[in-house]
């Protein structure tokens, strides 16, 4: 996302550019997997500012000339007349520590995937936890706050939780590789480790 | 109930994670669900190379296996 004024206006022109991100976190990898479309690597001048609001008021403050930031970020920045010069999505991941149980496991998917039916059901209803909450309310308010009007809700895109399929995490795998992010005697193998998740996207009785 | 302790991040990611535990869904698993949001990055050193950059960022509670669940 770039400021309302900015001269770019497609990815193509941020070569050499600062955009904020934060390092090792979706804003970071989205950053790459979108711009390495449009530029070389060496032209990629990606800038670590932590959290999304650092990296919108960066951007807001003319101290880098694009940021990668989520909702409601995004609304803001489109509500003040910021352009988005390109949009990625990403697959979460739910982490679960070695002593989470299978049962537990599936108990807490369960509940979260109803949970999902009754985001996808009435987006709008929901929009309050990002509009209110207490880390971001005063820095939206700063800027003008937010409305559930302000939202784009098809950009809000939650689905059930799934096994990482093995091609997914070997592409994966390769992808970071590939940019430096992990070492390639690293095993994707003993990265992932889909125990619970498999059991508990398993059919009753399997 | 079973207690369970886990991170929240960034609301948008978490978002059906809140609306689980508003809507007592969590409880009607017989899950006692606890959140703890991660540890704010705060003032941080600009820098370009990812290297300089922790990747465990906030999710310092999972780490110290305080939290038994985290999402990104």
């Amino acid at each position: 996302m770039v400021r309302p004024d900015s001269p770019h206006s497609y990815p193509g022109t941020l070569g050499n550019r600062p955009i904020a991100v934060q390092f090792h976190a979706g804003s970071h990898y989205v950053a790459l997997r979108l711009l390495e479309g449009y530029l070389p690597k060496e032209k990629l001048k990606l800038v670590h500012y932590g959290s999304p609001q650092q990296r919108f008021e960066a951007m807001w403050n003319g101290e880098v000339d694009a940021c990668l930031v989520m909702e409601p970020w995004i609304a803001l920045g489109e509500k003040l007349g910021c352009k988005a010069l390109c949009e990625g999505h990403y697959l979460g991941a739910e982490n679960a520590s070695d002593d989470m149980d299978e049962a537990t496991f599936a108990a807490i998917n369960r509940a979260v995937g109803k949970a999902v039916d009754m985001l996808n059901a009435d987006k709008r209803r929901y929009l309050h936890y990002l509009i209110d909450d207490p880390r971001y309310a005063a820095a939206l308010t700063k800027y003008g706050g937010l409305t559930p009007d302000d939202f784009h809700l098809p950009r809000l895109r939650y689905v059930k939780a799934t096994p990482y399929t093995d091609e997914i995490v070997e592409d994966t795998y390769h992808w970071m590789v590939r940019w430096g992010l992990i070492s390639s005697a690293a095993c994707a193998a003993n990265l992932v480790d889909n125990r619970l998740s498999e059991a508990a996207a398993a059919p009753v009785g399997d | 109930m079973k207690k369970v302790v886990s991170e929240i991040s960034g609301t948008v990611f978490s978002l059906p994670w809140l609306i689980a535990k508003d809507h007592g869904l969590f409880e009607a698993e017989g899950i006692e669900m606890e959140f703890v949001r991660s540890r704010p990055s705060g003032a941080v050193p600009h820098t370009e190379n990812s290297a300089d950059v922790n990747p465990v960022l906030g999710h310092v509670t999972f780490e110290e296996a305080r939290v038994s669940i985290y999402r990104a």
